[in-house]
């Protein structure tokens, strides 16, 4: 879909997933390291938890369907190179802190001058300007300013983040559809502009629209383990099975209220539950809850009906109950579990590239969508250092043998 | 407000629903695209009955989650289980140049609505269907929200604490993820079909989507046979690293440091300087390891001053902190505001209320959010005359069928 595109990838490893995403759609992606290689290189775990530039697990994992090429962006002939990249490029994604590259004279402003068609996409913590654009920044500490990881973990305990970074990839992923926008407007105007990603915005999605609430006089969405905590209700999401822990979603209202009714009707036939249990208003549950027309006891009481049902069966058994009667229930999987599911297996979803200097296969998620038309593929495993320094420089950017060498040796790239 | 947007032109008929689907036509609104949502009286969209609720009125109307994923789109309310209803999805298809759905794989084959079909009236039509688990496989009717989806995808085994079972991430975490990829796979079905002239579907399992950010544990389970489980606000580049009391009801603050100048900088910040000489904290490996010890140390100071004092002085040290922010504090954020978070609009039921922004700034092209989610059927009238050129009898029949409710 972007082939022919050129995407320039200066990104740290706060910004790699993006150009990851546009390299699936079939563009050319160049990464472009430093020459020692990228800082996520150097980040754990490694494979086999052996050290090495070669056996980062966070590189491999973001930078499929890229070229690699070296590049010193403190020397000023390093960034001439930029420069005459750039001219030819349709992307440029980039992850310094605001002003870092425009201090080197390779910020938007610069090489828009050059190619004023360039889709400069910069991915920040905060945004290019404002308050606390100079703010130091993490995975946590992102998770905290958004607004959701006040949502996560047990309320008797400090808030928790995913044991997995994760706030970058959100903002990566924005970036990717932001960047898709811009050249859409593009097409149609010859004109590029700059796309500026904040994580910390970028992360609201993931408050599930919480940050509204203050400003609109609703209740305060509280975390809870294993659930959420509406107002004075306790609702969970996490139960036990008789062998491990299942997702189930038991919730009232006119939409939700339906698969209630359903659920407990079962639980009923299966002699769980008193028929006045099964026959109360699942739509109205909610509302008779917070005006008192039902004590928080009685609510408790049936929660404790469901959690004795749930608990009688396998992880397994719930979850063929839930296919066949639409129920909402699900195991909480292992990654075990989630290489064995059958349905990313029959839609062969896993990826596999043979690390033959590893002497390994090594399994990726595959496509995040299937198009029937132009499908996602992988084509090339991440790259290694400077693994295309001569095909691009030499080969596509017209340095000459000596030129080249002269760069090398220099450490230049 | 009438300069050109990027999308500007690009039509959208947009059967949507519940959260992973409608943010990705929001985001196409924003950014100049004319999108029809299409909603049923009769099964409303769940997102309606969950809150925040503007004034904590539960009135379907009042909903800011589903304003939130649905401002600046028409409103169209149909019976699809009637024939002049379906005839109006037909003519809305020729008027589409993208149909996104968010059923369960079955519902849009038994309305005939299917892609070939809709390929037969409009060859070159953009066809997105976003459900959990896919359209094909043995799992492709397993419907349901994002909670469950994350459940199979394993995220809720990466959130808690080692000693407990999984407190799992906040609500439908796959649902936070499938927005983002669905917008990128319909942008680039538009610029492959601007480029050739040619449509297509596009199959998006929310799982499949949601998986791309796990891919790093799926490698490193696979290659190295490690086991993943939640280990609280551990870290293996960062130490200390973790979320301490502060002063007030349920208020923590963020800390994480990764460099040595980072860890100087917050024990001189402390007026602790004795830790330097502590021969546990000497190293990154020995605070990795001590951190217990000294997640102590650093809680007894945090505990004395609220967040947003600790965020101050760490940050201006340049150490990485944050206040843990609730909704009340994103409210008076300075940086959300600076950035325009936090939209006014007028809801046509609600009155004046708020959405959030788009998630990202194009420099030349910024998002304009013109109008509030519709209240149901808002626009009929409008999309069937203006739109579609239907006449007034026409419209009164379609009312007289019920096919409007």
């Amino acid at each position: 879909m972007l082939s022919g595109c050129r995407v320039l990838d200066l990104t740290t490893e706060r910004g790699l997933m993006c150009g990851q995403i546009l390299g699936d759609l079939g563009a050319d992606v160049i990464k472009i390291e430093p020459p020692g290689g990228s800082s996520a290189r150097s980040l754990k775990p490694f494979f086999a938890d052996q050290p090495g530039l070669e056996r980062s697990v966070c590189w491999w994992a973001y930078n499929r369907n890229k070229r690699g090429v070296t590049l010193n962006l403190e020397t000023d002939e390093g960034r001439d190179l930029i420069r005459r990249l750039a001219a030819r490029a349709d992307f440029i994604i980039e992850s310094e802190n605001p002003g870092a590259l425009a201090r080197g004279g390779i910020g938007y402003g610069d090489l828009s001058a050059i190619n004023p068609a360039l889709v400069y996409v910069s991915i920040t913590p905060f945004g290019q300007d404002g308050p606390k654009a100079d703010y130091a920044d993490s995975d946590l500490i992102m998770m905290a300013a958004s607004g959701a990881l006040i949502l996560y973990g047990d309320e008797d305990r400090p808030p928790i983040r995913m044991s997995v970074p994760q706030a970058y990839l959100h903002a990566c992923a924005d970036a990717a559809g932001a960047a898709l926008i811009a050249y859409y407007d593009r097409l149609d105007t010859g004109l590029g502009q700059q796309v500026d990603v904040a994580a910390q915005e970028s992360l609201g999605l993931a408050a599930q629209s919480t940050l509204l609430a203050a400003t609109l006089g609703a209740d305060e969405t509280r975390r809870m383990a294993g659930g959420v905590k509406l107002g004075p209700l306790r609702v969970p999401l996490v139960w036990e099975a008789k062998d491990g822990l299942v997702s189930c979603v038991f919730l009232f209202g006119s939409a939700l209220g339906i698969f209630t009714r359903k659920l407990i009707s079962y639980i009923y036939e299966r002699g769980f539950c008193d028929q006045a249990t099964r026959d109360k208003d699942w739509i109205a549950y909610a509302d008779m809850l917070l005006t008192g027309r039902e004590p928080i006891e009685e609510y408790e009481r049936v929660k404790g009906v469901v959690a004795n049902f749930l608990r009688s069966m396998t992880k397994a058994e719930s979850f063929d109950l839930a296919r066949q009667h639409g129920f909402l229930i699900a195991p909480l999987a292992t990654t075990d579990d989630l290489l064995a599911n059958p349905q990313f297996i029959a839609r062969e979803y896993w990826q596999t590239s043979d690390e033959r200097e590893l002497g390994l296969k090594l399994t990726y998620p595959g496509p995040f969508a299937r198009f029937s038309a132009t499908p996602i593929e992988f084509k090339r495993r991440p790259p290694r250092i400077g693994e295309h320094n001569r095909e691009i420089y030499v080969g596509e950017l017209g340095l000459s043998e000596r030129e080249f060498g002269d760069l090398a040796r220099r450490g230049i790239i | 407000m009438a300069s050109r947007l990027p999308l500007s032109g690009v039509k959208v008929l947009d059967f949507m629903w519940v959260l992973a689907g409608p943010g990705i036509t929001r985001s196409m609104a924003d950014y100049g695209a004319a999108v029809v949502r299409i909603e049923s009286v009769e099964r409303v969209d769940p997102t309606r009955t969950v809150g925040p609720f503007k004034d904590n009125n539960t009135n379907s109307e009042y909903s800011a989650l589903f304003g939130n994923n649905s401002a600046g789109k028409l409103g169209l309310s149909l019976d699809l289980t009637k024939p002049e209803a379906r005839a109006i999805v037909l003519d809305l298809v020729r008027w589409a140049d993208v149909v996104c759905e968010a059923f369960s794989p079955k519902a849009m084959r038994a309305w005939g609505f299917d892609y070939e079909s809709l390929r037969a009236i409009k060859p070159d039509i953009i066809m997105l269907s976003t459900c959990l688990m896919g359209q094909t496989g043995p799992l492709a009717r397993f419907a349901g929200f994002g909670n469950l989806a994350a459940a199979l995808c394993g995220f809720y085994n990466l959130v808690g604490w080692p000693d407990r079972s999984p407190s799992g991430p906040f609500s439908a975490y796959t649902d936070y993820i499938a927005p983002r990829f669905g917008l990128v796979a319909v942008m680039a079905a538009l610029i492959h079909r601007k480029r050739t002239g040619q449509g297509q579907y596009i199959d998006q399992a929310q799982a499949e989507s949601a998986l791309q950010f796990l891919t790093l544990p799926i490698l490193d389970a696979v290659a190295s046979g490690r086991k993943y489980s939640p280990v609280g606000n551990d870290d293996l580049e960062h130490a200390p690293h973790g979320i301490y009391p502060a002063a007030g009801d349920d208020r923590w603050v963020a800390i994480a440091c990764r460099t040595e100048d980072q860890w100087r900088a917050l024990y001189l910040a402390m007026d602790r300087p004795q830790l330097a000489d502590d021969p546990r904290f000497k190293t990154f490996t020995g605070r990795h390891e001590h951190r217990e010890e000294l997640d102590r140390v650093i809680g007894e100071w945090t505990r004395a001053r609220t967040p947003l004092e600790t965020e101050r002085i760490l940050q201006a040290r340049g150490v990485p902190a944050h206040t843990v922010q609730n909704t009340f504090d994103a409210n008076d954020d300075p940086q959300l505001r600076h950035n325009g978070h936090f939209v006014r609009v007028d809801h046509a039921v609600a009155g004046e209320t708020f959405v959030e922004n788009s998630r990202f700034r194009l420099s030349r092209t910024p998002a304009q959010v013109k109008r509030a989610s519709p209240a149901l059927g808002q626009d009929n009238q409008y999309v069937l005359e203006q739109l579609l050129g239907y006449n007034d009898d026409r419209i009164s029949d379609l009312v007289a069928h019920g096919a409007l409710g």
